[in-house]
């Protein structure tokens, strides 16, 4: 930059320029977004075509719904969000706006049956259920010809329930679950929970030989997942005591088990 | 799976020709076999208890268990995983299902009174198991009756469960001891009368 322009008109100018690229750079601004609204403009009908187009395959096929669904939340369409919390007050979910409400409403109705079968079972494993099991379990209830369920279709449900608090999924080890009580789980417990997914059952001793407990660690988290319902006791077993995930009884009966 | 439209295949259960009873997932469950000692899962527990042994003896048809003798069969004893459901335990599930109209333990003779169904409830061995409660045979036999036109006529015990018109209905090959007790439930109605001795017993239906 040249050293010219010290006079006193340089303040003038430098307002001037900076003025300049102010105007430009919101005018800039102003086409980008009206490309932007356009080309989503663009997407939006062209995904509600490809939804109308598949809508029957998107509703019947829950392998296509979740690609569908994960195709959605790639490109930042939450379709299951429904817009009154968001600025575009409507009123229904982008599924709702595509597909006339069936696989929104798909998604409410399934969230019932959860909560019903959540409810139901409760008793026997302390609000703490397999995710898969409770999708066996939902898909059991259901029978009049009605489209089968992916697990990747109660996790949304579930996600759906957020509002209630107590819903959520939870990971523990390699295996997902459903926690239906407002109940979160310390680390010691996650940790027999996960141990628990190995053979199906924990022991005081095994904790003790694999986690390196002491022993009242062990009897401790114990006695606090049966207390919450999330273990049964096995006293005939030849040695010390065996407590049993109750998730066991699900996979136990039936084989083929879809793992996914 | 495929959507299935069609109608609902039969339910295979309580066709007595299946010898197999199948037995729900929480009979392969080990725990299932200890009393639990969280009150929630104790009651759920005695639930699938109870509706296991309904079940079972629906299958079987078995109208009343021995508890000594039932301990060693394999409602109760599962040998694959060699579990077992204990004496006490077991009582304890029936005196649970009794509280639902589920069993009565059969009360020693003299002792007919509801006060001491408890006493007996502690110490009979015998208990009839209601998958159909007395008051449900009782409709059995009402319809039974009313469908062949024998309102008026008198009919006996004997050819109520061993005759030939009974065969095919459910309670033909039923209980002697829970018949009677659907059929006084149905004299108290007003809707039979029972006469004649012990072992020849006869029914007239109005």
């Amino acid at each position: 930059m040249s050293r010219k322009g010290v006079g006193i008109a340089a303040f003038d100018r430098s307002r001037i320029t900076s003025r300049q690229f102010a105007s430009h750079g919101s005018s800039l601004r102003a086409t980008n977004a009206q490309a932007l609204e356009t080309q989503l403009a663009v997407f939006r009908s062209l995904l509600q075509q490809f939804a109308q187009t598949h809508a029957k395959d998107i509703r019947s096929d829950p392998s296509f719904r979740a690609q569908f669904a994960r195709m959605c939340s790639a490109i930042g369409v939450d379709p299951l969000a429904s817009s009154n919390n968001h600025s575009s007050g409507s009123g229904t979910s982008v599924w709702a706006q595509l597909l006339g409400k069936t696989v929104n409403d798909f998604y409410f109705e399934l969230a019932v049956r959860i909560v019903e079968v959540c409810g139901a079972t409760r008793a026997e494993n302390g609000g703490l259920i397999g995710l898969s099991e409770l999708r066996e379990r939902v898909s059991k209830g259901r029978m009049e010809g009605a489209d089968s369920i992916s697990d990747d279709d109660v996790r949304r449900a579930v996600e759906t329930l957020k509002p209630l608090g107590s819903y959520a999924v939870v990971t523990v080890g390699r295996k997902e679950y459903v926690r239906s009580v407002p109940r979160e789980l310390s680390t010691d417990q996650a940790a027999v929970v996960e141990a628990a997914q190995v053979l199906g059952y924990v022991s005081v001793g095994m904790l003790r030989d694999n986690l390196g407990w002491d022993e009242a660690r062990c009897k401790t988290v114990i006695d606090d997942l049966m207390a919450g319902g999330m273990l049964w006791v096995d006293k005939q077993t030849k040695g010390e005591w065996e407590y049993w995930s109750p998730g066991v009884m699900a996979d136990a009966g039936t084989d083929g088990e879809a793992g996914v | 799976m495929a959507t299935t439209t069609t109608s609902p295949p039969p339910q295979p259960q309580s066709s007595s020709s299946s010898p197999s009873f199948p037995f729900p997932r929480e009979y392969f469950f080990p725990a299932f076999f200890t009393r639990q000692t969280n009150i929630t899962i104790h009651h759920a527990q005695l639930t699938k208890w109870s509706a296991l042994i309904l079940a079972y003896a629906r299958h079987h048809r078995l109208f009343r268990i021995t508890i000594s003798a039932a301990a060693e069969s394999d409602l109760f004893f599962n040998r694959g995983i060699d579990r077992r459901l204990s004496p006490p335990d077991i009582r304890e599930v029936l005196d649970f299902m009794r509280k639902d109209g589920r069993a009565e333990f059969l009360r020693p003779d003299g002792a007919a009174d509801a006060a001491s169904a408890a006493a007996a409830a502690a110490g009979g061995d015998v208990v009839f198991l209601y998958w159909r409660k007395p008051e449900e045979w009782a409709a059995l036999v009402e319809a039974f009756v009313e469908e062949t036109a024998q309102k008026g006529s008198v009919l006996t015990v004997y050819e109520l469960t061993e005759g030939e018109n009974t065969r095919g209905t459910e309670f033909h090959g039923m209980d002697n001891q829970v018949l009677m007790k659907a059929l006084n439930i149905l004299v108290k109605r007003g809707k039979a009368q029972i006469f004649g001795s012990e072992d020849s017993l006869g029914v007239k239906f109005f």
